[in-house]
């Protein structure tokens, strides 16, 4: 069934004259015509005889195909002692299999031109594959040899692991990392997944062994616990053929029990200070653990924290960079997982300007908690995210990122085609509501990492929290 | 209702070459009597359409104690114009969800919107208004503030980035100071703090001219209605004078240079950089082949031997960057953890000169050509890429269809010419840079060997 859904009624209603004229040149900002026909494309879907469903979107306009198989587990199934063990996996998944050494598995996939990408996230972790359709057969065959026959060969274990220590060196080097890594430390402590570095620390990759990696992928890489998303120049029928026969040794078992813990509320606002002595900026994050994208104020919530800092015209950057020239961009934003996610509002600010900028950052998140928004802001809002909807079904990746967001938080099919329809329902009475329950700065860590001889002063006589000075681990230092 | 939006040609020539693939845009190109050059590919696959405006100005268009003058401006054009308010150019566009953005480099400076197919005037509204219209809305305050936004984005993507500079240290080596590429396209710091107004003013009457930019649009209009709109809001716009373009000199170094700097990082890593050939030729094209054959994929000769085999280096990248009138070949190479850059250094040197001794193989060069046609129709998956691509080809080479014909110089590319100009090139004198941890000088290249 094909959903088509007409916007002309949004749009028509709505002018955009909202610039100020200044010109002596008489020039009319133009007015949009109706807006076009967005059709949301239809999800064909199928389930092979190992349980393994696929989704497919047919798309002939280039002679491509990609795959995304996606596996329900990411970081978040690290055990707290073996942060890293899911991207690990992931690692060293296309280093080999009973037939294919690392180098075949790489040379044949270069000879046909396809793109292979293992990778792992928090909320799961994929399998791509990207070829010219002449070639699917060869690149079929070495994809699901990959997914359903790895070895992970001890030798090459060995040298990713070695890689991945010096990888997590190299990551002590950067401001953003490590405000990155800090922050998720102090919102969510160790005792929590999302609290855990998703590459691993020193000691936990240290200690992690091939061993380890064979049992996460056999309990985790199921065909139950997964879905194949196919975007391309194919049909359901020619393709489910194909991978019926590749995927058939790959056997299904029962995932192991799962729950995420939930994460400690924060109580009181403290500045966490971690030193990068002589930085030229500092990098900030504020925020706290905030929602799970199963949450049903989703759309309010989205929207509010859109004019909050979601886009380039939101208050806290054209206050930060637009108006004070603090940073080359800030901004704020709810990462909603399968978990109770983060909020974090961010930016890397010029060292001398740093209690300033912190300042205006819970200035902005504060006005938003106290009023809300404005009529005018709240249909610039909704305009510009139903403009912007036309705008994400033009390549097979768009259209597989949007199958995999369905997937991963199990949202329902017809998620796409009602997505206008919730973005226009939210009112300002709901998005105050929610600004004052979830944007609660009084609670919030504010972690700075930054040089700081110089910024320390100000930020004490600006009296926003008790000052915790940390290592670049987030921990504190006695 | 879809039309056929472009024909993909394979051609087989023998089973064991790889076969050709090729993009096959149809384009309309035409120009204003201004000398504004306008390009027009339809494609209705998806309601949306890519506009890019691409001025011939970049940082090698600016003067010694004056660099970053072209980004500064890239940055000027997003802040209002005669007919458009201070902060409304980003608001109007975001409001009709467009994905919008600017870009400079070397030699172009280009501006994109992609906006759902009913706000194309809108688009080109705000293109034209800032093209004509822009003197009467720049301000001291507005240049003030984005000089400080400008030297936030220097602090955010080079001088707060571990090796950030090596790429300023490179420029500043490899060319003689009053060469354009010897500085950096973002500026020195001292510089942008002198930046004035008339400065930039000047740099506007001579640069953003019509006749110094391309118009490209592609995506889902209807030509008619597109090219009358292009004529009411571009037509006005006088022509500018001529421009004077910086010479192609030759360049090259008389003697290898070595250079040590102590940065805040952790694993020493090694520049190596050669003269190379400018873009858009065949010898640009032979050394982008052989950039890979060095580096692309787990049997490339320098990741096998350095990553995989030896596992010395933690990455390494051989690649081909080539500009409107030079080019640079650079090997960059990350050490593990207690190892010396001159030890990474000697195993470059044997993989870069048993090329120079033995060549290379035909299977290398075939599989690397057919991971670059992958590229090229990557590229032209988005109307915004084909509208990329077509307005630098026409900046560039003087024709958009160079986008259908971009694997041309790739076509027969042999053994005995990439090991041609691996010598050529690359037994010429070079540029060692070592950027190593503080107090760690010993890890260093000390000597040329």
């Amino acid at each position: 069934m094909n959903r088509t859904l007409i916007l002309a009624g949004v749009l028509i209603a709505m002018s955009l004259t909202v610039g100020t004229l200044t010109a002596q040149v008489p020039a009319a900002i133009p007015k949009g015509k109706p807006a076009p026909v967005v059709k949301v494309p239809t999800i064909n879907k199928t389930k092979l005889s190992n349980g393994l469903s696929i989704w497919l979107v047919e798309h002939h306009e280039l002679p491509l195909v990609a795959f995304n198989l996606v596996i329900q587990t990411g970081a978040d199934h690290d055990p707290l002692t073996q942060p890293g063990l899911a991207s690990m996996t992931s690692d060293v998944l296309d280093e080999g299999t009973a037939r294919r050494d690392a180098i075949q598995i790489s040379d044949e996939l270069e000879s046909i031109g396809a793109n292979l990408g293992v990778s792992s996230g928090i909320d799961g972790s994929f399998v791509t594959l990207r070829t010219l359709t002449t070639h699917i057969d060869k690149a079929l065959a070495v994809y699901s040899d990959v997914i359903v026959n790895p070895t992970f060969p001890q030798k090459e274990f060995d040298r990713l692991k070695s890689q991945r220590l010096a990888s997590l060196m190299q990551q002590k080097d950067q401001p953003t990392s490590i405000a990155n890594n800090a922050f998720a430390h102090i919102l969510y402590s160790a005792n929590h997944p999302y609290g855990l570095n998703s590459s691993g620390t020193t000691t936990s990759v240290e200690g992690l062994t091939r061993d380890d990696l064979v049992k996460f992928y056999g309990a985790h890489y199921r065909p139950g616990n997964a879905v194949l998303i196919v975007v391309g120049d194919v049909t359901l029928e020619g393709i489910t053929k194909k991978l019926e026969a590749s995927f058939a040794a790959w056997a299904d078992a029962p995932a192991p029990h799962f729950s995420m813990p939930a994460p400690e509320p924060a109580t009181t606002r403290k500045i966490y200070l971690i030193d990068k002595q002589g930085a030229p900026q500092s990098e900030v994050r504020i925020g706290y653990p905030a929602l799970a994208r199963s949450t049903p104020d989703y759309f309010p919530v989205f929207l509010m924290n859109r004019m909050l800092g979601g886009q380039f015209a939101s208050r806290i950057n054209m206050n930060l960079r637009e108006k004070h020239g603090y940073t080359y961009g800030a901004n704020s934003s709810f990462s909603f997982r399968k978990g109770v996610g983060p909020f974090v509002a961010s930016g890397g600010i010029v060292t001398e300007k740093t209690d300033s900028a912190l300042v205006q950052f819970l200035y902005e998140i504060d006005l938003m908690r106290e009023k809300g928004m404005t009529d005018e802001e709240m249909s610039f809002v909704k305009k510009g995210l139903i403009g912007n909807f036309a705008l994400n079904f033009e390549t097979p990746s768009q259209l597989a990122s949007m199958m995999q967001n369905i997937i991963l938080y199990g949202l329902p099919d017809d998620y796409y085609s009602t997505y206008l329809q919730n973005i226009e329902k939210v009112t300002p009475v709901e998005v105050l509501r929610v600004a004052k329950q979830y944007l609660d700065s009084s609670r919030m860590a504010m972690v700075v990492v930054g040089d700081m001889a110089t910024i320390r002063p100000g930020i004490e006589g600006a009296m926003l929290g008790a000052i915790v000075v940390c290592n670049t681990d987030g921990d504190p230092l006695p | 209702m879809s039309i056929k939006l472009f024909t993909i040609v394979l051609t087989t020539l023998i089973a064991s070459i790889p076969a050709m693939t090729q993009v096959n845009l149809k384009i309309e190109k035409y120009q204003l009597p201004n000398g504004l050059t306008v390009i027009l590919h339809e494609d209705h696959s998806a309601p949306v359409v890519g506009v890019v405006v691409m001025y011939h100005v970049g940082s090698k268009n600016e003067k010694v104690k004056r660099t970053g003058f072209a980004h500064l401006f890239e940055h000027m054009m997003f802040q209002g114009s005669a007919n458009v308010g201070d902060d409304q150019h980003f608001k109007l566009l975001q409001e009709i969800g467009a994905e919008i953005n600017g870009s400079t480099n070397e030699d172009v400076t280009n501006y994109y919107e992609v906006v759902p197919s009913n706000e194309l005037e809108l688009a080109l509204f705000l293109e034209a208004d800032r093209m004509g219209n822009l003197l009467p809305a720049m301000t001291q305050e507005k240049l003030d503030n984005q000089r400080d936004v400008v030297k936030n984005e220097r602090r955010q993507r080079v001088d707060n980035v571990p090796y950030g500079t090596s790429w300023e240290k490179i420029s500043k080596g490899m060319y003689p100071e009053t060469h354009p590429y010897s500085w950096p396209v973002i500026g020195y710091m001292e510089d942008l703090s002198a930046a004035h107004m008339d400065d930039i003013k000047d740099f506007f009457r001579i640069y953003y001219a019509p006749n110094n930019a391309c118009l490209s649009i592609a995506g889902d209009f209807d030509p008619a209605e597109a090219k009358a709109l292009v004529e009411k809001y571009f037509k006005a716009f006088p022509r500018g004078k001529d421009i004077e373009r910086p010479a192609e000199v030759p360049v090259s170094l008389s003697a290898d240079i070595l250079q040590v700097y102590e940065d805040k990082v952790q694993l020493p890593r090694l520049y190596k950089v050669w003269h190379s050939p400018k873009q858009e030729t065949r010898e640009d094209a032979v050394m982008t082949v052989l950039g890979q054959v060095l580096s692309s994929g787990k049997s490339s000769r320098l990741f096998k031997s350095m990553v995989y085999d030896r596992q010395v280096a933690q990455s390494v990248s051989a690649s081909q960057s080539s500009s409107e009138i030079a080019g640079l070949f650079m090997v960059i190479a990350t050490a593990k953890p207690g190892i010396t850059l001159a030890e990474l250094n000697t195993m470059v040197d044997s993989v870069v000169n048993g090329v120079i001794a033995s060549g290379v193989t035909q299977e290398e060069i075939d599989k690397v050509i057919t991971g670059l046609e992958a590229g090229v129709i990557n590229r032209v998956a988005t109307n915004l890429g084909k509208a990329n691509s077509m307005a630098s080809y026409e900046l560039l080479t003087g024709d958009p269809a160079n986008i259908n014909r971009q694997m041309d110089h790739f076509k027969n590319i042999t053994p005995a010419e990439v090991q041609a100009l691996a010598k050529k090139y690359l037994s010429a004198p070079k540029m060692l840079l070592s950027i190593v941890p503080q107090g760690k000088s010993e890890l260093a290249i000390q000597k040329i060997q």
